[in-house]
């Protein structure tokens, strides 16, 4: 049994370190789309949800050209910080929150479309600055499309496949994750391990997906 | 408080909005109730947004209470936050995840927590909203949900309060009830308010000065009921509701209950129906062209109560329907009839006539004395 739990808590450290990346990231890109226009934000919105419809393992093939010892991206973050995000968990937390982000970013931009701008005008003439406006009125306003997303995000990250696989590889202890070891498991014969891993990873989806549900309705409630 | 210079608005705004509508106003007003009057199209509310700083003006200046907010040549534009303009809405926009008192103290945030309670403890009495001040918005009746919006705009001690028709939403009840609170308001707080409306009564019950706009300017300024008076002019009259609007007193009730005697000001006395309000009471009094009738003399036995004379002003024929122009007093009223019908009564400017009015045709609206 010891055996079985590190894949699930890796999936988890993995998962949640993902949401909160995807989080920093994603809170003012989908904020920035909901409120501005600007040239060429079509094209960007399209591309941030790319990984949405590519497979993941197209998706983990260009974070490999991107991030790979000797890309270009890699080689700085190597020389600067000596940051090797390949075959190590922090590319597996890379991995999945590029696969996860458009998840988060669809509902959080429709949260924040859904706060009607007057309300933010009316806070405006009553004295806050822009800031304050954010925190008082449109963040409260949305936060329920906002945590859905977060958990969508999670969801997707706690089960990433294609996308780790090609970036942190498949190294038990060090990179496998619970959707890894499944793999593996049954390539050995292991259903037990299977199942139980399975019935694991499946809970806790189960769980941000009992989240979701119960966030979702009756937006713009109190928190 | 009465009106001063130091609570002024001063303002000359320009803004294009579209090709066919240039918004160019210059507007001066003191701690009263300006009433911003005309059909919808006109640019009152873009004037509204424009002075509030919701809208940036094309060209202008902006003064109030002696500070510039905005000036083009100067290149001064105060961000919205530091301008201290109260608005109200048509839709209340309260924010719904706060209740009461947590939208009525939304705009005291830099005050410390005893004088914003005390502030909002003070605000929601003068708004008859105390026991509402636990409840969450979504539970308020229309009524009250403007009442707190009136409230929370007002609570931060603004400079200038904007009303952009707040009360086209409300019952008649709810209507009473935020008109009367809103009338204090200049004195009590020493502030210009600046009301949009296109309600003849609101207008004259409520304003002090009348700005009537039409095609983005101000094409007319003065007392609401003398303003309104002067639009009945056959260019105005197929603006709908601006046809026979007067103002004047409660003279008489009858002992019985049965009818109430109207003095207009500058005109005739009508007996209308009932009005529930004490003798001296100021009224608007609205009656629609079709509903007066024109008579060459008078006439007897009928049931009709109202028999006023008059002179014919004008006449105006458009194809199956004509308009004709009465002076009373000093009051002028139009009256619609078919287009035949002033060429069979040998009807032309000088000619006296009598205009017929029934008690129930007159529409009343009460303010307190």
């Amino acid at each position: 049994m010891n055996a079985d739990l590190g894949p699930l808590w890796l999936s988890c450290k993995v998962a949640t370190a993902a949401t909160i990346g995807v989080a920093l990231v994603g809170l003012p890109i989908a904020f920035i789309l909901a409120r501005f226009r600007f040239p060429g934000k079509g094209l960007a919105a399209g591309v941030l949800a790319l990984p949405l419809v590519l497979p993941p393992t197209v998706v983990g093939y260009l974070l490999l050209l991107a991030f790979g010892r000797r890309a270009w991206l890699g080689a700085w973050l190597e020389r600067a910080f000596g940051v090797v995000l390949v075959f190590h968990w922090s590319g597996a937390v890379l991995a999945s929150a590029v696969a996860a982000f458009p998840l988060f970013l669809l509902p959080a931009r429709g949260a924040f479309e859904a706060v009607d701008p007057r309300l933010e005008d009316a806070a405006r003439l009553l004295g806050r600055g822009e800031f304050s406006v954010l925190a008082a009125v449109t963040l409260p306003l949305a936060w329920r499309g906002l945590a859905a997303g977060l958990a969508l995000a999670f969801a997707r990250a706690l089960g990433d496949f294609g996308a780790t696989m090609m970036v942190a590889g498949d190294v038990p202890g060090l990179t496998q994750t619970a959707s890894l070891a499944i793999y593996d498991a049954v390539q050995v014969g292991d259903s037990s391990r299977a199942a139980w891993l399975s019935l694991g990873i499946a809970s806790i989806a189960a769980a941000a997906l009992a989240f979701v549900q119960r966030t979702l309705p009756g937006r713009g409630g109190r928190p | 408080m009465s009106p001063s210079v130091g609570g002024a608005l001063d303002a000359r705004v320009v803004r294009r909005v579209h090709p066919g509508l240039t918004v160019d106003v210059s507007l001066k007003l003191g701690a009263e109730i300006g009433v911003l009057f005309g059909r919808s199209g006109a640019g009152k509310s873009t004037l509204l947004r424009l002075l509030a700083g919701l809208d940036r003006p094309d060209a202008g200046r902006v003064e109030l209470a002696g500070e510039v907010l905005f000036d083009l040549r100067s290149g001064r534009d105060v961000p919205l936050r530091r301008r201290r303009v109260g608005m109200i809405f048509q839709d209340d926009l309260l924010f719904p995840h706060l209740d009461v008192r947590g939208n009525v103290g939304f705009g005291l945030r830099a005050e410390s927590r005893r004088d914003r309670e005390r502030r909002v403890a003070e605000v929601a009495s003068a708004f008859g909203i105390e026991h509402l001040i636990d409840r969450r918005v979504e539970t308020l009746s229309g009524g009250e949900r403007q009442r707190v919006g009136l409230a929370r705009a007002l609570a931060p001690r603004p400079r200038l309060l904007l009303c952009d028709e707040p009360v086209s939403a409300l019952d008649l009840g709810g209507r009473r009830t935020l008109l009367d609170r809103l009338r204090d308001v200049p004195r009590v707080e020493g502030v210009p308010v600046l009301y949009v409306t296109h309600s003849p009564a609101e207008a004259i019950t409520l304003g002090t000065r009348l700005f009537l706009m039409e095609a983005g300017r101000i094409a007319a300024e003065g007392p609401p009921a003398e303003v309104l008076a002067g639009s009945v002019r056959a260019e105005f009259s197929h603006l709908e509701g601006v046809r026979n609007v007067f103002s004047g007193r409660v003279a008489e009730h009858e002992a019985g209950g049965e009818w109430t005697r109207l003095a207009l000001d500058d005109g005739p006395s009508l007996v209308v129906a009932p009005v529930a309000a004490p003798i001296g009471s100021r009224v608007a009094v609205e009656v629609d062209g079709d509903d007066v009738l024109l008579a060459l003399g008078p006439i007897a036995g009928l049931s009709a109560r109202n028999q006023v004379e008059g002179t014919v002003e004008a006449i105006a024929v458009h194809g199956r329907e004509a308009e004709v122009l009465v002076r009373v007093g000093g009051l002028r009223w139009l009256v619609s009839t078919l287009g035949s019908t002033p060429a069979e009564l040998g009807l032309a400017p000088g000619r006296s006539v009598r205009l017929i009015v029934k008690a129930r045709s007159v529409r009343v609206e009460a303010s307190p004395a």
